[in-house]
């Protein structure tokens, strides 16, 4: 609960950090704006020109496209401090938070927010409910929660493919642009359905990267479609992958934290 | 037991050197501490000093937490800083001169709030602290002023502030008054002084500025090569190294300067001269009568060595 | 303006044009250098975008089973590889001249005895063409390695070959311009994030990084052709795949000489009167 106060209370000053730059701050989420809308735009062109990916039509694939977008760009949003961990090692803010009572985790989700990128998460809405509602979809309670867990799961996927990176970063200080391929290389590949990809590629974002097991398979439920053969209960179980990636990655952090605590700089 | 504790601290660091045109890199091992003992009692203010690169912000690290040490021990109040991380800087303030742990973009006050709920404070005892703290360091005229607007000085002392609203027990102080006018300079060891006094607050001093020592430190520790090269009292280390004198003169008529005794420099500025010579071993008096000897003098002043050239001679003579 | 134009046309024998182009030689020699000793971000770099060319062709794959098209799939793989492979010419971030113009020694560079725009135009291009080539090398031998529907294609011949390279080579020009007139709004406003980034988003959706131009509804190719983003890389492109006859490809590039042309031009201008503004606010 106390964490809960503290994470709240840095998000207020953090926004008011933000706010005494209005002007930028209104430019950069515009560009936000145009920036992911131009995404969206090259996906329409796309579904205008083929009608279909293998079993999907187009509003499928703008459903997809938008429980993408708005789980990365939350991840971008408010797990801004370790989605952009580099400049905490470089800047010596680990120091610090190593200074204080508190965990190092709790501490770096309250080091930084992104509210630019609700720009981003606002175009990723709207493709989601126009995608919902040219698939006519009938909201249901069950379906309505699947889709907050799908959600809450790619959330904690993304944050731990990005923990890879931050792990990366306190180890050689310069981060490796390869770990690129699963969080911005993931986020590229997954906004279309898995199914339409070659096995090499399924294997790795099902298996490795598990964003199929925690958007994929819950929005094919949601869609009444099918996906992987998988049963239909198994779309509530699929999202705790991420949970599971999550805890894998919490506990590697926790020791090359040690590891940073024996070398720093 | 002392309230600080260390025994044969070791630590040292690989650093990876980059070769030309080449993707191999080399090893070198640096030892920042080879073999560091000293223990220091509750409610001491101690400084730290050394040239650049001896190790003193390493020891200050794994004092605080922030590194491990591959040797040796330390203790603080009896805790291991680097094993009891969360219970051991709950208790500890730590002042980066060149660093700073508000955010940039709000208030000091704004900082100071968070800051209580990181270290979990009590809102009354908080308020107590706070009114205490701002009236010594005079923060009044800029506590609502986002930091950035606020000059060095001003920074600094807001910067204190901060780490000492948890009341700590520890103090650590990184070139606390780097870049400072000579007027801030001043109230900063004033309060710091205080503060010491007060509180019966342990405080460990890193610097540069030897003045800072000379007004705080009742005990000076040097640190060089990794190894504690003197641990004491300030006094007894400058007495070691007080034993240059300097005479300046200048002659009313061109002269030439009469045969020195041993031990004495003699340097020639703009028809002026500078000796430098141990009174020790000749006394002012009879040094004067023999520049004498040669003309009369028109001009003739005294100089002491300063404090810095003292503690460079001291780091030369050690081969720092 | 009248100025502008006597400086342009002063006339010069060879040698003293010699002599005035060795400084920016120098700059370019330098920055080359620097470019040289991030080889490691190159490889890196290589990996992303390697694994990026891969997932597209999969999705085209994919894509055209269910939808053939007029535009054969082996162009569509070999125009992926090729934007892919040459991405760092288009997008290049020099962040150490962004600090440059945030601290204010923009200024102190102005103070240089050459143009600033030259200066800063042979920069970018030792920036962009060696980053681009020490990608692109590696990335087109992995292209020309991998098997059947997935590796990219041999040029449709020789004269498209030399075309290409010509073609290549002018929309390097292009890039760099339009680059200078970024950086000119930069300093213009100190602060670069919102409009670059609104000008890059331009330039990948339009150069066909984001999508094909040749998978662009037909309609709209005919204009977004003529538009300089076009003739950045997917101008190059079109002439190497063999999609234009000779007479197209002479006149593709009389279309990219005249961006270039009219983009240094306007480039120019704005630096120009950058360094007036510059000059006032000195004082």
């Amino acid at each position: 609960m106390d964490t809960i106060k503290l994470y709240l209370r840095s998000m207020k000053m953090l926004m008011r950090c933000q706010m005494e730059y209005p002007r930028s701050f209104l430019l950069n989420t515009l560009s936000q704006i145009i920036m992911q809308g131009g995404e969206l735009f090259a996906v329409m062109l796309l579904i205008d020109r083929f009608q279909r990916i293998g079993q999907w039509q187009g509003k499928h694939i703008l459903f997809f496209f938008g429980m993408m977008t708005i789980t990365f760009y939350l991840v971008e949003c408010f797990g801004r401090g370790i989605s952009n961990f580099s400049p905490v090692v470089q800047s010596g803010a680990l120091d610090t938070m190593l200074l204080r009572p508190r965990g190092i985790l709790t501490q770096v989700c309250c080091y930084a927010v992104d509210p630019r990128r609700l720009g981003c998460i606002a175009i990723g809405i709207a493709a989601l409910c126009t995608g919902s509602r040219a698939c006519q979809i009938v909201w249901t309670l069950p379906k309505a929660l699947l889709l907050l867990e799908s959600i809450a799961g790619g959330f904690l996927l993304i944050t731990a493919l990005f923990m890879i990176e931050a792990v990366t970063c306190m180890h050689s200080v310069k981060s490796i642009e390869m770990v690129n391929v699963f969080t911005y290389g993931g986020r590229s590949t997954c906004q279309y359905p898995i199914d339409i990809y070659p096995g090499p590629l399924k294997i790795m974002f099902t298996v490795i990267a598990p964003f199929a097991l925690t958007l994929h398979v819950p929005a094919a439920y949601i869609l009444d479609m099918q996906i992987l053969n998988l049963p239909g209960w198994a779309a509530f179980v699929t999202p705790l992958s991420g949970l599971v990636s999550f805890l894998i990655m919490y506990t590697v952090f926790q020791r090359s934290l040690k590891h940073y605590r024996s070398t720093g700089s | 037991m002392p309230y600080i504790q260390v025994t044969s601290l070791q630590k040292s660091f690989t650093l990876r050197k980059k070769r030309p045109h080449s993707f191999r890199r080399d090893k070198e091992t640096v030892h920042a501490l080879s073999d560091v003992s000293f223990s220091i009692d509750k409610g001491e203010l101690v400084g730290y000093i050394g040239p650049n690169g001896a190790g003193k912000s390493t020891t200050v690290k794994i004092l605080s937490g922030i590194l491990t040490p591959d040797g040796g021990s330390a203790t603080v109040n009896g805790r291991i800083p680097w094993l009891e991380r969360k219970e051991h800087v709950r208790h500890i303030g730590v002042v980066f001169g060149q660093r700073t742990q508000l955010w940039w973009d709000v208030a000091p006050m704004d900082s100071y709030k968070l800051l209580r709920d990181i270290y979990r404070v009590p809102e009354e005892q908080w308020k107590k602290r706070l009114g205490e703290l701002s009236e010594a360091l005079a923060l009044e005229d800029f506590i609502r002023t986002p930091l950035r607007q606020l000059s060095l000085g001003q920074r600094m002392r807001a910067e204190l502030c901060g780490s000492l609203l948890h009341s700590p027990e520890l103090l650590f102080l990184d070139e606390p008054t780097i870049g400072l006018d000579a007027v801030s300079k001043l109230k900063l060891r004033e309060f710091l002084k205080e503060e010491n006094a007060r509180n019966k607050t342990t405080i460990l001093l890193t610097t540069h500025d030897m003045d800072d020592i000379q007004e705080l430190c009742s005990r000076v520790c040097v640190l060089g090569h990794g190894k504690l090269l003197f641990d004491g009292h300030l006094r007894d280390l400058l007495s070691r190294y007080d034993t240059l004198q300097f005479l300046n003169i200048r002659y009313a008529s061109p002269a030439l300067l009469p045969a020195l005794p041993e031990g004495c420099a003699a340097t020639h500025r703009d028809g002026a001269w500078q000796i430098a010579y141990d009174p020790q071993k000749i006394q002012t008096p009879t040094l004067i009568q023999l520049l004498q000897s040669a003309g009369t003098l028109s001009e003739l002043s005294a100089e002491k060595q300063s404090i810095d050239h003292m503690i460079a001679r001291m780091y030369e003579e050690m081969h720092l | 303006m009248m100025n502008l134009c006597i400086r342009f046309l002063r006339p010069l024998s060879p040698h003293s044009l010699l002599r005035r182009l060795k400084p920016y030689f120098s700059v370019f020699m330098m920055r080359f250098r620097i470019e040289t000793q991030y080889r490691g971000a190159a490889l890196g770099g290589i990996i992303t975008q390697v694994f990026f060319g891969l997932m597209l062709i999969a999705l085209y794959t994919t894509l055209y089973q269910s939808a053939p098209q007029t535009v054969p799939l082996a162009q569509t793989v070999t125009y992926v590889w090729l934007q892919q492979s040459c991405f760092r010419m288009l997008l290049s971030t020099d962040s150490e001249l962004m600090q440059t113009v945030r601290t204010g020694g923009m200024a102190y560079e102005m103070c240089r005895p050459l143009s600033p725009y030259g200066f800063y135009y042979t920069r970018a291009m030792a920036q962009k063409l060696v980053g681009s080539t020490l990608r692109a090398v590696p990335m087109l031998l992995i292209a020309f390695l991998l098997p059947a529907p997935w590796g990219i294609s041999l040029p449709a011949g020789v004269w498209q070959l030399g075309m290409f390279l010509l073609a290549l080579f002018m929309g390097l020009l292009c890039t760099c311009a339009m680059s200078n007139i970024a950086m000119a709004f930069t300093i213009r406003s100190l602060d670069n994030s919102g409009i670059t980034s609104a000008m890059n988003l331009l330039l990948v959706t339009f150069c066909g990084n984001l999508l094909p131009l040749t998978l662009f509804p037909d309609k709209w190719q005919k204009f977004i052709r003529l538009t300089p983003y076009a003739q950045l890389l997917d101008a190059p492109i079109r002439i190497y795949t063999g999609e234009y006859t000779f007479m197209q490809s002479i006149e593709t590039i009389g279309i990219q000489v005249f961006w270039t042309c009219a983009l240094i031009a306007l480039g120019y201008f704005m630096w120009h009167r950058n360094q007036k503004h510059m000059i006032v606010q000195g004082g």
